[in-house]
């Protein structure tokens, strides 16, 4: 999939260029984190320490003007570290708030998979109700919120895996990966200075962003084009090797991926490469395979694969209603 | 799609020219038969010289002047005595194309002289040979000389008298390997296959050669229907107004009435071109004439004179005396625009014609009842007429008890034997009469000696006897083969030898029932007879005393048409007059009923069908190539369809239709779409196929219509324009 042979959409051609100064080679990256903050979703990050997904994050929060907050998930950490607390302040004589990470616009949620469960779901709740109660008061979340979760595969040590019900709040899970070989020299080269995320100012304000992220709720889905996002959602629950399949929550996340990319394409209306490109990763978390399928070595990833290419296409108009 | 497509090697290009020529020269065999032409031997020479300069592929200016000197030696050689190239020979070539030209100008084709006309067909081989280099060679389009040579050797073989059928095996054989060998090389080009992998020759020889011997192998063991439809030359020579089929001489005659009979024997051609319609009230033998003289190889007339002219209304000529009970009838004959003998056919019992032109004049050869058809004193062809007849009816016993003495005159004419005639047949006749003693059972036994004793009848292989052979011995003591000529001739002879006067006559059948309708002759219906070639025949007729000539009736298969009775118990009496019982007796005068089984009175074989069967399959060969041309074409003739439905104005629904028809053209050239390949996707590749990017334009259009249900904005004349050279591109 080659995003350079069409036009991205102006303003966010500017911050994905702005992302490339800093980063290299993680274009798609980039691209799939736009997708899911102009579709108000989360995106969860699993790879290996030191790729580069705090870079990334702290990037595109530095491009887009915004508040960019951190929150290092240990077992120790608890809700109230997430979302704050209200301290007594003895000169007012009374309880005053102090916001927690989670009221930024653009939050790392690092190794989120090493936290308990109930912090954890300090912050999927977040996610999900765009607001927090503490102590009795409900706090609204800033505008825009978008959380990157990362996790790392690797340390099962001591880490309390995400249940489905919570994995299902990110509208897409990717993974970074090394950058080659010619990527990291250049890598290389350009940190042995002044970090350059110390040059980049940003390119988007945060009402402008507001404002996309309207315009991409207006981006046009065809019935054909449901019809062919149904097709895949149902392709997953009939397949023999997947135990649980995707939700109908994951029709909509897939649905509104879709609006964003193609948004980001500058396009108003939805194509089905738009829906092929964006399936794994919106897919690929929302499903449990069988047993027998993860024993041998079957992954979700290559079931979207399979199913991608068994799906056909509606090339013709009034298909279905 | 890469530069070696070009660089075929040279093995393959001589092959499949090679091949071209030799296709070419099934064009040119059937020139010795059907033109007369009296050796082509010269043109194929010019051709193959034509087509090896073509593919030495040199300058034109080196090839011109090859092909011209090579046309001017073969004209000389032909035609100018003159010294080649002299002053004189150029300028009798120079007075030629002159005459030809202004003969051309005033239009009278015929004048043209045979120089030039042969001048036209060289210079015809030698655009032959550049285009054959064309199709074969360059565009590498075989598939259209292949079908043209197919259809032109079938065509020639059913409408001449040439015999194409090796042509067709030889055209097929060629074909397949030819087509075989472009379509392997365009496989080749389509995989970028380098090209000397074509050397590798047991890779794709074998399985070719493997390919080819056995279809032809299949083909030519597997059974075959035999002709549908009749034989269409006699039928187009009839049609035409060609002299009338018959005769003998050649070794297959086409059946039919002929006058020629002095050697009978050979196979015969079933030829069902129909000769005249007859109105009647029942079965009739349509009698032409009888001929007196065996002469054991056939017959002939010693007894044509004497002759008398009536006019219509006092033409009579009756076979019978008036002892014979007889019923007057009228009966309608309309001879076939294509029937050309200027001869009269009657029933039995002749008495008067009606309607026929003024003028009409008849030649009544008395004794063998032969009338010729005159206008003032000339021949000439009775069309329409209606004749008065006096239909007999023989009763048994009469027959049976007419014992009287023979007139002298009858017995001096109607008792010839060839003294070659081998004894055995008198000796047969004797026994198979031996136990009748009246002259109606033992002609009747003769005549049922036939249906049973191990005869067969048949019109092919049969055989002509020999130059010390005689016919009927031949046929009654060898064969037992043959058709009407062999029964009738041979049961004339055997009552000859037993001292009973018979003669042999020639007519034809009544022909096929095909419909009954009221006249204005008779009170009942009468059924309406098509006669075709295939019902002429010949049969027998004893002369009985005080009775005359009775017609009889020896062919097996054959029902004799005439009526029998008995006066004492029509019930109980003797069923078997009419031989074999096919058509009962009964039968004969009740025109009501039309009989639904195929009718045996017609020739053996029993085809039915006729002329007009054979437009029904021409008209249903034509749909059948004619659907087929279409479905080659179809991407073609739809494409312009479409493109000028398009041109009216876009819309929705013709763009999608349009674009669909797009993806099933390109999926037929080989960029075939995967259902589950987005058509942006598959844009992409046609375009790197075609290294354009139309497609994908077109597509985003298409996507905007489909995707975003938006055709309000279309740029019809955009997408008009880029659908159309895509198509090109596609179809070219």
């Amino acid at each position: 999939m080659s995003q350079q042979t069409f036009l991205l959409q102006p303003k966010i051609s500017e911050v994905i260029t702005n992302i490339n100064k800093v980063m290299i080679g993680k274009e798609e990256a980039a691209l799939l984190s736009l997708v899911a903050l102009l579709a108000k979703g989360h995106v969860l990050l699993e790879d290996v320490p030191g790729v580069g997904k705090t870079m990334l994050v702290k990037t595109l929060a530095k491009s887009l003007d915004c508040d960019f907050k951190r929150i290092q998930f240990t077992p120790d950490l608890l809700p109230s570290d997430v979302t704050g607390v209200s301290i007594y302040n003895p000169k007012e004589m009374e309880f005053e708030f102090r916001p927690g990470p989670i009221l930024g616009n653009v939050v790392l949620a690092d190794e989120i998979n090493r936290t308990s469960p109930k912090t954890q779901s300090a912050l999927l709740e977040g996610m999900e109700e765009t607001s927090i109660t503490v102590d009795g008061n409900t706090v609204p979340l800033s505008e825009p919120f978008f959380v990157m979760a990362t996790q790392n595969p690797i340390e099962y040590e001591g880490t309390y895996p995400l249940p489905e019900a919570q994995l299902d709040r990110f509208l897409l899970k990717m993974k970074m990966g090394y950058p080659s070989a010619k990527q990291e020299m250049e890598m290389l080269s350009r940190t042995s200075g002044a970090h350059p995320i110390t040059t980049i100012s940003s390119v988007l304000s945060r009402d402008e962003l507001v404002g996309l992220q309207k315009e991409v709720e207006e981006v046009y889905v065809d019935t054909t084009v449901n019809r062919y996002i149904i097709d895949l959602i149902t392709g997953t629950r009939e397949h023999d090797s997947v135990y649980l399949g995707v939700s109908p929550r994951g029709s909509i996340s897939l649905m509104k991926a879709a609006k964003a990319y193609a948004f980001i394409h500058d396009r108003d209306y939805v194509v089905p490469d738009d829906v092929q490109y964006l399936a794994p990763f919106v897919l690929a978390h929302r499903m449990i395979l069988t047993s027998e399928a993860r024993f041998e070595g079957t992954t979700a990833e290559t079931i979207i694969e399979g199913l991608l290419s068994s799906t056909s296409i509606p090339v013709k108009r009034n298909i279905g209603e | 799609m890469n530069e070696q497509t070009n660089e075929q090697p040279f093995i393959y290009k001589l092959t499949i020219y090679v091949i071209g020529f030799l296709l070419f020269c099934e064009w040119l065999l059937p020139l010795e038969t059907i033109t007369n032409t009296d050796d082509v031997s010269i043109f194929f020479i010019y051709a193959a010289f034509c087509f090896f300069v073509s593919f030495l592929q040199v300058q034109w200016w080196i090839s011109m002047p090859l092909k011209f000197i090579g046309l001017a030696f073969i004209l000389d050689g032909l035609y100018i005595a003159e010294r080649i190239f002299s002053r004189d020979w150029f300028s009798v070539v120079y007075d030629q194309i002159i005459f030809n030209i202004q003969v051309i100008q005033t239009q009278e084709w015929w004048q043209m002289t045979p120089l030039f006309r042969s001048l036209l067909f060289l210079i015809l081989l030698w655009l032959m040979s550049y285009l054959l280099f064309y199709w074969f060679v360059v565009a590498k389009r075989m598939l259209i000389f292949v079908v043209l040579t197919l259809v032109y050797v079938t065509v020639i073989d059913t409408f001449t008298f040439y015999d194409g059928k090796w042509a067709i095996v030889r055209t097929f054989i060629l074909a397949m390997a030819a087509l075989g060998m472009s379509s392997f090389a365009k496989e080749m080009d389509k995989e970028s296959i380098p090209s000397h992998w074509f050397k590798r020759v047991h890779l794709w020889v074998l399985p070719l050669l493997g390919v080819i011997v056995f279809s032809t192998a299949a083909a030519y063991a597997s059974p075959k229907l035999s002709p549908q439809w009749p034989d269409p030359v006699p039928y187009l020579k009839s049609a035409t107004g060609g002299p009338g089929p018959g005769g003998s001489g050649a070794a297959i005659q086409k059946v039919g009435y002929g006058e020629n009979d002095s050697r009978l024997g050979g196979s015969f051609v079933q030829d069902n071109t129909p000769v005249f319609r007859a109105m009647a009230d029942g079965d009739r033998y349509w009698r032409i004439e009888s001929k007196d003289t065996y002469t054991g190889k056939g017959w002939v007339d010693s007894l044509d004179q004497p002759t008398n002219i009536y006019d219509a209304e006092n033409l009579e000529y009756k076979t019978f005396t008036d002892n014979v009970e007889v019923e007057e009838q009228t009966a309608m004959i309309q001879m076939n625009n294509g029937a050309t003998f200027q001869k009269l056919v009657y029933p039995y019992g002749l008495g008067s014609l009606l309607r026929t032109p003024s003028e009409s004049n008849f030649r009544l050869h008395e004794n063998t009842g032969e009338i010729d058809t005159l206008r003032g004193d000339s021949p000439a062809k009775l069309n329409n007429y209606v004749v008065n007849y006096e239909f007999p009816s023989f009763e048994y016993g009469q027959l049976r008890e007419a014992t009287g003495e023979d007139p002298a005159e009858i017995q001096e004419n109607y008792l010839q034997l060839p003294d070659s005639l081998p004894s055995r047949v008198q000796n047969l006749a004797s026994q198979i009469v031996a136990d009748e003693d009246n002259r109606y059972d033992k002609a009747k036994a003769v005549e049922q000696y036939f249906s049973s004793n191990g005869f067969e009848y048949s019109t092919t292989d049969v055989d002509v006897p020999s130059e010390n052979e005689d016919y009927v011995d031949q046929f009654l003591f060898e064969s037992q083969l043959g058709y009407c000529d062999n029964y009738s001739t041979s049961m004339v002879v055997l009552l000859r030898s037993q001292g009973i006067p018979a003669r042999w006559v020639k007519g034809f059948t009544a022909g096929e029932r095909i419909d009954s309708e009221a006249t204005e002759f008779s009170e009942d219906l009468q059924n309406t007879y098509q006669v075709t070639s295939a019902n002429a025949h010949s049969w027998v007729e004893v002369y009985f005393p005080e009775i005359g000539w009775v017609p009889f009736e020896p062919t097996q298969g054959f029902s004799n048409n005439t009526d029998f009775y008995s006066d004492i118990d029509t019930d109980s009496e003797d069923p078997t007059a009419g031989q074999t019982g096919d058509t009962p007796d009964q039968n004969m005068g009740n025109p009501q009923e039309i009989e639904e089984a195929e009718s045996n009175t017609d020739t053996a074989g029993g085809t039915s069908s006729n002329g007009s069967f054979m437009w029904l399959y021409i008209l249903l060969g034509l749909v059948v190539i004619t659907g087929i041309i279409l479905y080659f074409t179809r991407f073609r003739w739809m494409s312009s369809l479409l493109k000028r439905r398009f041109r009216k104005g876009g819309s929705a629904d013709r763009y999608e239709q349009a674009y669909q028809f797009l993806l099933k053209v390109l999926a037929h050239k080989g960029v075939k779409r995967n259902p589950e390949q987005t058509l942006r996707d598959y844009a992409r590749s046609v375009d790197s196929h075609y290294q354009t990017n139309e497609m994908r334009q077109l597509t985003n259009h298409y996507e905007r219509m489909l995707y975003r249900n938006d055709h309000q904005n279309m740029q019809w004349n955009k997408v008009t324009e880029l659908w159309e050279n895509l198509i090109k591109k596609a179809l070219s």
